[in-house]
């Protein structure tokens, strides 16, 4: 293809999605108020966050939304569904030689 | 590029095992057509260098636009393919939700949508490579319209969701994701742009690495091995 149509295609695209983009910018509310927004997470990062890394005495952190609406039952029940799944693929790999596994050495 | 930031808890709980389900199967997928077809060696050390970039540049978030950050999954995709791109994008998910960037309820959302940039941007720098394009408008182009993808995925994944405890309306926070989708597509031109320089560099050097040895096969060594 000839090389102009290439970097005209490229052109092309490249105006869209800047005019997306400063689109965006705007509508989002441009710089400050996102610029204030990350500054706050941040300082309540470092407040929230501080503290051991590992802390057996805390316990396990369960999601503020998840704990504050009941649905605490519901999501232990989810990760213990996942767990069982995990180690069921873990067991039938182990067990039965993965799926058809001679045939896939790396070339 | 497209990343979910948003915390713990905030999507509604069928919407959290709707797109872990999705992601696991897609990963499934991928795992399962590794496994069959196998994997080219130098592809696989391709994947740890396209894998240690990209989390890198992750982390590097621009706090200016409500905290946008690079991911490299396009030029990941077009260097290790879209099996390999899909798995980097899960790996890179999984370490940074352990640092706190990105919800851990959130890595199957946010691996389908890195994982769409990897596989968007392979087949379309493939296809434009097949029209007989040069290496670096097709690698911008294809990292630009992957990462497009995924800004588009995010926003749907974001708006057919919902967010608890937003007073937003379905439609006005699909405006307000929208904005979030456009900044994106701004991101992505600059993304773009540098995923094109650096495929450039590896065609100069090692056109092989990104399928360009038998069209663009150097008359000299230019004293440069990879």
């Amino acid at each position: 293809m000839q090389r102009w149509k290439q970097y005209g295609s490229l052109a092309g695209l490249f105006t869209a999605f800047l005019a997306a983009g400063y689109w965006g910018f705007t509508a989002t509310g441009g710089a400050l108020p996102w610029a204030k927004r990350s500054a706050k997470a941040l300082q309540r990062g470092t407040k929230d966050g501080g503290g051991a890394l590992v802390d057996v005495s805390r316990g396990i952190v369960v999601a503020g939304p998840i704990r504050k609406g009941g649905l605490v039952l519901e999501f232990g029940g989810l990760v213990a569904l996942l767990v069982v799944i995990g180690i069921g693929l873990y067991v039938y790999v182990d067990r039965y030689g993965g799926f058809e596994d001679g045939e896939r050495p790396a070339r | 590029m497209a990343h979910i930031h948003l915390g713990e808890g905030s999507f509604p709980l069928w919407a959290l095992v709707l797109w872990t389900l999705l992601g696991v199967g897609l990963i499934g997928v991928v795992v399962y057509r590794v496994r069959k077809g196998g994997i080219e060696t130098h592809q696989i050390a391709l994947a740890g260098i396209g894998a240690a970039a990209s989390f890198a540049i992750f982390q590097l978030n621009i706090p200016v636009w409500g905290g946008i950050h690079m991911n490299l999954t396009g030029l990941v995709g077009i260097l290790a393919g879209p099996l390999l791109g899909a798995l980097i994008a899960l790996v890179v998910n999984i370490f940074s939700a352990a640092l706190g960037h990105g919800a851990v309820g959130l890595i199957g959302a946010n691996t389908l949508v890195n994982a769409s940039e990897a596989i968007v941007a392979y087949y379309a720098f493939n296809t434009l490579l097949g029209l007989d394009w040069d290496g670096f408008p097709a690698s911008t182009s294809a990292a630009t319209l992957g990462l497009s993808a995924g800004a588009f995925l995010m926003g749907a994944i974001i708006v057919v969701s919902g967010v608890n405890g937003s007073a937003l309306p379905r439609g006005d926070l699909a405006i307000a994701v929208g904005g979030l989708v456009g900044l994106n597509l701004g991101v992505a031109v600059l993304e773009g742009l540098l995923t094109g320089f650096v495929v450039q560099f590896l065609a100069s050097v090692r056109p092989d690495l990104v399928g360009l040895a038998d069209r663009e096969t150097p008359d000299e060594t230019t004293g440069v091995t990879a």
